[in-house]
């Protein structure tokens, strides 16, 4: 018993001495706060983004073959007729219409179809929404309940959404872009911890001195993060691939959506975007993890901070719905451009394609800068805190005057 | 074509940590192919040197040079160094760090490879080649770091008391293979405490204490300095009985 009281009372006492339990102990409720109020913010400004949704009125037209759509809702939606269904669909396209809605003479037998303006992924279940609606309303007012509810489990709709006259599935053009976030997510979830030991390995096995008078500084940081993005690729391919064969082999046993791969829609600004934006993100998170394992001594108190940057990076994944209904709202500018939360942000919003071309430039020099600064700093840490064997550098002392006063 | 006869050169050199002043004002000079012995008690200084010397710490001033400028890795100079905190890559072969050594050295892989089973076979290890160096005695372990300090045959071999943790049949090995790089030409700059060691293969050394030179010289004159007396007794009638132990 006393052996045991005496181990615990010295385990306790030395982890409290130690800086580092301080540091991530108090960082936590801090960044808990910070992500909360994500939230709060972000449901806040959803919520809002949804009303404002719902009162924006759109150019409507209509055919309506079925006869079941009331002509009254029909003018106090502000819409007109058309009879022929080709003119509604080229006047979406040539963006004189916002929306135009085509019913069909059998409605149990044949699809609502649903053309509309694109106004983005999200947004664009209005229409299908005020389709579905105008229709209820009308057979409310002309039938049974019980036909009501027939009707309501018989129909389907279709919706093609129109982008500069071509047509535009939202859903669709997310996949490749998107992909990069699913990417940047599996990497550092899978290598950080790697990442962040990669260079407390040759503090503990004292072989540091060895290496510097070997190699330089510089080229062995560098060395390590190419081998780790070279290790991510390998672990991107060995994921994809069984997952590939899977689909292609087993798709239609297991039921697997259909997806028609050779028609993905790829578009090529927004694939470069996510791919420059997924390539600088990985690089400033290697280079802070790598930074972080150069200051501190040993890799079990590297591990302390790991926490504390997975949630500064995956933070802004909470506050996702805000980047897709209010994306040019102060908090989502914010976190678009703070280094530490700026790739969630940047790659979603790229996916889903409300990032502009100058906004997408200035993440990208934000991320550029920040990789390189981070870089260097690692670079800086590895080289004067390669001697550093019992405790964390300080950026004070690594950026002292006298840049190279040894520590002891 | 060397145009100096010192390979390596000490000027004014100081060094302070904080406030504490571990080097004052050094000057010395180590001439090429001479084995040198860095002399002195634990917190004289040695190892301090030889980091400023190898640019690990930088002087506070003064000037460290190895064949006329501050040592970079690409300088040109052929550096085998056995620093005193010591260790390898613990859970990887034998093979595989003295190859990776071998090729930041800018060895060939097969002549890494080649040299290496060379090596280990000189030194008893050949059939630990593909042992993990965690699984390998302290003493098997400071053998094959050995090895990598004197691959691709260095022209400066800096030895930071070798044989601590040696027996003395993996001393006597030692002390042939750093003869064999002293006839070869190498300059050898050797830390250590063990004075037999240093009269067997030093041409000329340094003591030091307070970080200052108290003898320098060969060790006939120093030996002559000091009315003939051995290099231990001249260590223990510097340091007195006792010597400092807690900087370095």
């Amino acid at each position: 018993m006393h052996n045991l009281n005496t181990v615990i009372s010295f385990e306790v006492v030395r982890t409290l001495k130690k800086k580092t339990f301080w540091v991530t102990a108090l960082s936590f409720p801090v960044v808990i706060t910070v992500v909360f109020a994500i939230i709060f913010f972000s449901n806040q400004a959803t919520e809002q983004a949804t009303l404002d949704t719902q009162n924006q009125k759109f150019s409507l037209a209509i055919t309506d073959e079925s006869n079941a759509i009331t002509p009254q809702l029909i003018t106090q939606l502000g819409a007109k007729t058309l009879t022929d269904k080709q003119q509604g669909i080229q006047q979406v396209k040539d963006g004189s219409l916002d929306a135009y809605f085509y019913y069909p003479s059998e409605l149990d037998k044949q699809k609502v179809e649903v053309y509309a303006k694109d106004v983005g992924l999200f947004d664009n279940s209005r229409y299908q929404g005020t389709a579905d609606a105008l229709l209820n309303q009308s057979i409310a007012t002309t039938v049974d309940t019980e036909t009501v509810a027939i009707l309501k489990n018989k129909v389907d709709f279709s919706s093609v959404t129109f982008k500069d006259g071509i047509e535009y599935d939202g859903f669709k053009q997310l996949i490749a872009p998107g992909l990069f976030l699913v990417l940047f997510y599996i990497l550092v979830t899978m290598f950080g911890s790697q990442m962040l030991t990669s260079t407390t390995e040759e503090k503990e096995n004292r072989v540091i001195e060895m290496l510097l008078t070997t190699i330089k500084a510089r080229t062995l940081i560098i060395g390590k993060i190419l081998s780790l993005i070279i290790l991510a690729l390998i672990q991107i391919v060995i994921i994809l691939i069984p997952i590939l064969v899977i689909y292609l082999q087993f798709g239609d046993v297991l039921a697997l959506p259909n997806i028609d791969l050779a028609n993905l829609p790829l578009d090529p600004v927004r694939i470069t975007v996510g791919a420059i934006i997924f390539a600088l993100s990985f690089l400033l998170f290697t280079g802070l993890l790598v930074a972080i394992g150069s200051a501190v001594p040993t890799a079990r108190e590297a591990s302390g901070f790991f926490g504390l940057i997975m949630m500064l990076i995956f933070g802004p994944l909470y506050a996702f719905t805000l980047f897709i209904s209010a994306p040019h709202s102060s908090i989502v500018t914010f976190l678009s451009y703070f280094p530490l939360t700026a790739p969630i942000p940047l790659m979603l919003r790229n996916a889903v394609g409300n990032l502009t071309i100058p906004e997408a430039l200035i993440g990208i020099a934000v991320l550029g800068v920040s990789a390189a600064i981070v870089l260097a700093i690692a670079i800086r840490m590895f080289r004067y805190g390669a001697l550093e064997y019992s405790k964390i550098l300080s950026l004070k002392s690594i950026f002292a005057t006298k840049k190279n006063t040894p520590r002891r | 074509m060397p145009t100096s006869p010192s390979l390596v050169t000490i000027n004014h050199f100081r060094m302070e940590f904080d406030t504490h002043t571990v080097i004052d004002d050094l000057s010395f000079d180590i001439k090429r192919g001479e084995t040198f012995g860095l002399l002195g008690a634990n917190g004289s200084g040695k190892t301090t040197i030889i980091r400023a010397l190898l640019g690990i710490y930088q002087p506070t001033s003064g000037d460290l040079s190895i064949d006329g400028k501050a040592y970079a890795v690409d300088g040109g100079v052929r550096l085998g160094y056995l620093p005193e905190e010591r260790g390898l890559y613990k859970k990887e072969t034998v093979m595989t760090v003295m190859i990776y050594f071998g090729r930041l050295k800018g060895m060939t892989r097969s002549a890494a490879e080649k040299w290496s089973l060379d090596y280990l076979r000189r030194v008893g290890l050949s059939e630990k080649a593909k042992t993990r160096l965690d699984k390998l005695s302290g003493g098997q372990q400071q053998k094959v770091q050995l090895g990598v300090t004197i691959m691709n045959n260095p022209e400066l071999l800096i030895l930071d008391e070798p044989t601590k943790g040696f027996d003395p049949i993996n001393r006597r090995l030692l002390m042939n293979i750093i003869e064999e790089h002293k006839k070869a030409g190498a300059t050898i700059i050797f830390v250590t405490h063990q004075m037999e060691e240093v009269e067997r293969l030093c041409d000329r050394i340094i003591l030091l204490k307070d970080g200052r030179p108290s003898a320098y010289g060969t060790i006939a004159d120093v030996k002559k300095d000091h009315e003939g007396a051995s290099l231990d007794d001249i260590f223990v009638k510097i340091y007195g009985d006792h010597t400092e132990s807690e900087q370095e």
